[in-house]
């Protein structure tokens, strides 16, 4: 009986240079505390260890603060054994920052470096497969079938990798087998890489970051807590909440005529949740003219209660009506300049990008006639 | 169209009454009444109905609304090519909007539809200016304007162009295309430069900088990423080398090889060293031992000869006591004189002796030296040098010719030959004694000896004591000896040139010269034997030898032995002068016995310089044996050496390594070694400075920084785009504006200018004014032959302006078969009369419409408070009349 917490892809010490304002230094900080929230669900739990499935930081050089104070907060979790692996982000190449670790690593911090069994606690031995480089051009995880383990002790193997073509870093010649689990006897295979959780098989899963990162993944940051009662029995995988910031892409589709302010307000999160989330507005259907500007005013008005809202209304096309055109002018040039506008932003034979602007132009123009309207 | 009527209720001040203007015709049409009798409600009122719809309750709408409230009605009956219309609009309370055929009361259109009617009648499509032309009193257009937008100079001119262009800018948007013009370029103004470039200090311009800043960081930190990467691989590459090279057993294993070459080359160079050593042992032993052999060979000869001489002698000896014997009866004296002579040749021989016993023990302890060891060798060789020159310069003076010799030897036996003969024929006295005889006879004072033949020359005096003294006269001259005398004289200066005293010094001293040039050449020999490189050679081989601690050799004198050989010699003397005395005894016999005393006595002084010579060669007759033992000996010992030598030589030879294999060995397992150092070192070395980089850098976090310039990148170029696309959106639209305006301009606008112009000149005669082509604004205005600037226009003449661009406009479109009336609202209350005449006649000429067209003419409705002014202008006089719906 195992019980342990599977995660991986920390991240520590990623900067999030594509934000502006106290936001990156926020999600920076947030990262690092998952460390405690990992430790706490541990104790909690009662899991003897927690697996982090590489990319433990963010860099292959992270800054000594980064480094140093996610050994003190691990340290400071004693009853706890933190194995780290190298991942992609942080592989062995990274000699510096792995002889540093070692150096500075407390008791209870094992950095997995070899491919070679690890005994944990009771019966278990990890099979730990580091990344020996940023690209390792094969899957490391093959010496597992061969490894020798005690009779009746649990095979837990932990690697970092894509097991398809979906790693994060595209390009992936070195694809770990998705049946390694069974071919090497495994009891569970813990995975890293893939920032959102995926349950490969029953034995085998991704544990996705315990703090999002990205837009790209629907599922809240977690961990997985694993319990193996014994060699070949089946683990129990449960997933715990983690992360302190949600990431969310919301998609608001319009019909026309649709008021977009009251679909914006039903599809945001509750006010007090949104200044810990990140959120993405992708606004697709259709709208007037009108309705696109109420649309941009709602998220302008909603954007300060968040961390971060934009709102992607590339996928919106625009409903431009007699009414609209007639709110410009009902005649004269600025009609004129508007219904050349509104052909242009129809007129599908021009590329995308012009009638993009077309709109955007007839847009603006509208917004303007109606600032000075008599 | 043209307006009939036009009737209203419920505006304004007509609050719950309503007034009526009918009777509304062709031509120009005039309202004259006081102000604030209700024309200028009027003229909002039909405003309103054409231009606002019933539903909205913008502010104009509000305006029209009496201040009691209540519901707007207004209604216009018109005329168009398709019949009469009554248009009736209601706003706030029972808002409608209703048209109704005026031929058979048919409701035509409502609500929207009847708005669409009306947009209809006033508009000529989209682009075209409305059906209806207006003038207000003190402002040209209907639309509100602000104070602040006649300052400038360009506001004046742009609200002069208005003034000018009236209904026209209506038509190219008017104020609300310039605000939204002047909007939209502002903004663009922001951004970007009128050629379209970023503007510097810009919000456009800055994320640009803000994005190359980034792209340059990112680019920087991706090199120094790049560059760390590097630096990790190449580390971890040469960490990994560095321990396959600096594995113990590998250096063990290298060192190991190193040393075992250097022995093998060690031990190469010492064998090499022993064979060379050896090898010249060899070869003075080689040369030792052929001397020594040549020496015994030579001693054993000389022994042979010394024997078969010895016999020789023996018979010579026995010839010459045989002569002597023969002699001896009548050369008795002789003999003893002889026995002189013998006694002092004998004495030389001593010295001879010694000589050649001297000479002898130096051989021997030359001998000695030569077995001595390396030191003795130069000393040796030293000596030799020493006693070459030594020799050198006694047998210069030694060397005797053997022709001198040979003379000397001649001139010795004729001298003897001469003595003999002359010995012969002397005359002689005998005495032979009584038995009993007591007296002595006396030969000159010189007792005689019975028996004894004594020679005299000339006279002698026999003096017999106590009897008589006798004097003998031979009766002959003293016998001519000079041929003795010349030999013997002959025979001294020979002596005296060669330095010696006789001939046996001189065969002594050839023999001598000989032994010396024979030992001479032996030195030689051995010294260049000793010393093959000369002394200096030698030297430097005894230096290279002193250290291994060569000890000298003692140089205990041999112990002489001279007595034997003075014996021999003595003995040898001794039988010379007894065969001298036999000679001188056989005298008598003369010839016979002087020839065979001649003959054996040449023989044997041949035979004794013969044998002088062996003798000299032989040394002592008592030290030869053991001479030859001791050559036998050495010679056995050289050959032992000699074997010895060529054994230790050939086993050297044999065992001997290849010295330059051993030495190629040594340099290449120490340049595998040094290689190996080398490379350990400077892995070292670049390691450190790896070490040294790849901390400065990870200390830096270069990655962090390089990943979070990244991503500022990505969204500092979102941002361009996103600038990018606000200048395209704000260029297409500023693009769109500007050519509908200038579509407007083109087709509306210039035709008009064409229009004014004759209007123009029909109210100022005086003044003319040029327009700019491009902008269409007013330029100059020449008045009075003065340019004047165009915002010193009077009112006066802005308000003429507007109300003839009305007109022109009116021209316009009467000829585009589409008529619209000119409504004026006390336009012209700043005119004087003079221009108010002037300015009816233009209308008039106006409502005429245009000579030869078959148009209908123009429809002028006029407003004014100016009754008096107004009188003059003519036309259909207006009236309000109270009216109810």
């Amino acid at each position: 009986m195992f019980r342990f917490i599977h995660t991986s892809d920390l991240h520590l010490g990623k900067r999030f240079g594509n934000f502006a304002g106290d936001l990156p230094s926020r999600l920076r900080e947030a990262r690092h505390a998952v460390l405690g929230r990992l430790a706490g669900h541990a104790r909690a739990q009662g899991a003897a260890a927690v697996l982090l499935a590489g990319d433990t930081f963010d860099t292959e050089t992270p800054a000594a603060d980064v480094r140093r104070q996610a050994l003190a907060e691990m340290a400071h979790h004693a009853s706890i054994r933190w194995v780290l692996l190298p991942g992609n982000h942080d592989s062995l190449q990274a000699a510096q920052l792995w002889d540093a670790l070692k150096g500075e690593a407390p008791q209870n911090v094992i950095l997995a470096r070899e491919a070679q069994p690890i005994p944990l606690a009771g019966d278990a031995v990890l099979l730990p497969a580091p990344c020996t480089a940023r690209r390792p051009g094969r899957d490391l995880t093959e010496w597992m079938d061969g490894a020798a383990t005690p009779e009746g002790a649990l095979r837990i193997g932990l690697a970092h990798g894509a097991i398809r073509s979906f790693s994060e870093d595209a390009g992936a010649s070195d694809v770990i087998a998705p049946d390694r689990a069974r071919r090497a006897g495994l009891d569970y295979l813990a995975l890293g890489d893939w920032h959102g959780a995926v349950e490969v098989d029953a034995r085998t899963r991704y544990c996705g970051t315990p703090e999002p990162d990205r837009f790209k993944h629907e599922r809240p940051g977690e961990a997985l807590l694993v319990d193996i009662a014994g060699a070949g029995a089946p683990p129990a995988v449960t997933p715990l909440p983690t992360a302190s910031f949600a990431w969310r892409t919301l998609d608001l589709h319009l019909f026309d005529g649709d008021d977009p302010a009251p679909a914006v307000a039903a599809l945001l999160p509750e006010p007090r949740r949104r200044r810990q989330t990140l959120a993405r507005v992708v606004a697709t259907g259709r709208s007037r003219l009108a309705g696109r500007a109420a649309l941009a005013a709602a998220i302008e008005a909603a954007a300060p209660d968040f961390a971060f809202l934009e709102l992607d209304d590339s996928g919106l096309a625009t409903e431009c009506e007699v009414e609209d055109l007639d709110e410009i002018d009902r005649g004269g040039a600025l009609r004129e300049a508007a219904d050349a506008l509104a052909a242009e932003a129809g007129d599908d034979t021009l590329p995308a990008a012009e009638r993009e602007i077309a709109r955007a132009a007839l847009g603006r123009l509208y917004s303007h006639a109606r600032a000075t309207t008599p | 169209m043209k307006i009939a009527a036009l009737r209203l209720h419920n505006v304004k001040r007509f609050s719950g009454r309503g007034v009526a203007i009918e009777g509304i015709g062709d031509g120009v049409n005039v309202l004259c009444a006081a102000n604030e009798f209700g024309k200028s409600t009027s003229f909002e009122a039909l405003h309103a109905l054409f231009f606002q719809p019933h539903s909205g309750t913008p502010g104009e709408v509000q305006r029209l609304r009496p201040y009691s409230g209540g519901n707007p009605l207004v209604e216009a009956d018109i005329e168009t090519p398709e019949g009469r219309f009554r248009i009736t609009k209601q706003y706030y309370g029972g808002r409608s909007a209703r048209v109704v055929d005026l031929a058979d009361g048919r409701l035509v259109a409502q609500a929207d539809e009847a708005e669409s009617f009306i947009a209809g009648l006033i508009k000529g499509g989209t682009a075209g200016p409305a059906g209806l032309l207006w003038v207000r009193q003190g402002v040209t257009g209907i639309e509100r304007r602000s104070r602040s937008e006649e300052d400038s100079e360009k506001q004046v001119r742009a609200s002069l162009l208005e003034s000018v262009q009236g209904e026209v800018e209506a038509v190219t948007g008017g104020r609300r295309m310039a605000e939204i013009m002047a909007a939209t370029e502002s903004e663009l103004s922001e951004l970007v430069t009128p050629t379209g470039r970023p503007k510097a200090g810009g919000r456009y311009a800055l994320a640009i900088d803000e994005r190359n800043r980034l792209a340059e960081t990112e680019k920087r930190l991706g090199e120094a990423v790049l560059a760390l990467r590097d630096a990790l691989d190449r580390r971890a590459s040469g960490l990994k080398r560095l321990a396959e090279l600096d594995q113990a057993e590998d250096r063990q294993e290298r060192r190991r090889a190193v040393e075992a070459a250097q022995a093998a080359f060690d031990a190469a160079k010492a064998q090499s060293e022993k064979l060379k050593t050896a090898e010249a042992e060899l070869k003075l032993a080689h040369e030792r031992r052929d001397a020594a052999g040549r020496e015994l060979t030579a001693f054993r000869a000389a022994l042979d000869t010394a024997e078969t001489l010895r016999g020789r002698l023996r018979e010579a000896g026995q010839k010459r006591d045989e002569a002597l014997g023969r002699r001896r009866d009548t050369a008795g004296a002789i003999e003893r004189a002889r026995a002189d002579a013998d006694a002092a040749e004998t004495a030389e021989r001593e010295a001879r002796d010694l000589l050649a016993r001297l000479d002898a023990a130096l051989r021997a302890r030359a001998a000695a030296e030569r077995l001595a060891g390396l030191k003795e060798r130069l000393d040796a060789a030293e000596a030799l040098r020493a006693a070459i020159e030594e020799a050198e310069a006694g047998l210069a003076t030694e060397r005797i010719s053997a022709e001198s010799v040979e003379a000397l030897q001649a001139l010795e036996i004729e001298i003897a030959t001469l003595r003999a003969v002359a010995e012969a024929a002397r005359p002689s006295v005998a005495v032979a004694y009584h038995g009993d005889a007591a007296v002595r006879v006396s030969m000159d004072g010189v007792a005689l000896a019975g028996g004894e033949e004594r020679g005299y020359d000339g006279q002698t005096e026999l003096a017999v004591p106590g009897i008589a003294t006798i004097t003998l006269r031979s009766g002959r001259a003293a016998p001519g000896d000079s041929g003795l005398a010349r030999a013997v004289e002959k025979r001294r200066a020979l002596l005296t040139s060669m330095g010696v005293e006789d001939l046996a010094g001189a065969r002594l001293r050839q023999v001598r010269a000989q032994q010396a040039e024979a030992e001479l050449a032996a030195m030689r020999g051995r010294l260049s034997l000793l010393a093959p490189q000369g002394l200096a050679g030698l030297r430097r081989e005894i230096a290279e030898q002193d250290a291994l601690g060569a000890g000298g050799a003692d140089k205990g004198d041999l112990p002489e032995d001279p007595a034997g050989a003075e014996t021999a010699l003595a003995d040898a003397e001794a039988r010379r002068n007894a065969a001298r005395g036999a000679l001188r005894a056989a005298e008598p016999l003369r010839t016979g016995a002087d020839e065979a005393f001649v003959a054996a006595e040449t023989a044997l002084a041949a035979l004794t310089a013969e044998n002088a010579q062996i003798e000299a060669v032989l040394g002592p007759e008592a030290g030869r044996g053991a001479r030859r033992q001791a050559l036998a000996e050495a010679l056995d010992g050289l050959d032992r050496a000699l074997m010895q030598a060529q054994a230790q030589a050939d086993g050297l030879r044999a065992g001997n390594v290849d010295l330059d294999s051993a030495a190629a060995a040594l340099r290449r397992a120490r340049s595998v070694e040094e290689a190996a150092d080398k490379e350990i070192g400077a892995l070292r070395e670049t390691i450190a400075g790896l070490n040294a980089e790849i901390r400065t850098h990870s200390d830096e976090a270069v990655e962090e920084d390089w990943r979070e310039a990244g991503e500022a990148l990505s969204a500092a170029r979102a941002r361009v785009e996103a600038f990018e696309k606000e200048v395209a959106v704000l260029q297409r639209l500023a693009a769109a504006l500007d050519s509908a305006r200038g579509r407007a301009r083109d087709l509306y606008l210039k035709p008009v200018m064409a229009e004014l112009k004759p209007l123009l000149g029909l109210l100022f005669d005086d003044v003319s004014i040029s327009f700019d082509d491009r902008t269409l604004l007013p330029q100059t205005i020449r008045r009075g032959g003065q340019e004047e600037d165009v915002e010193r226009l009077s009112g006066g003449m802005r308000e003429q302006l507007s109300v003839l661009t009305r007109l022109a406009f009116a021209r316009l479109l009467a000829r585009d078969g589409r008529p619209a009336p000119v409504i004026l609202d006390d336009a012209l209350v700043y005119s004087d009369d003079d221009r108010i005449e002037k300015m009816f006649d233009a209308l008039h000429r106006q409502a005429m419409g245009q000579e030869g067209s078959q148009e209908a003419g123009q429809q002028i409705i006029v407003f004014s408070c100016r009754q008096r002014a107004f009188q003059r202008l003519g036309g259909n006089i207006l009236h309000m009349t109270d009216w109810q719906p």
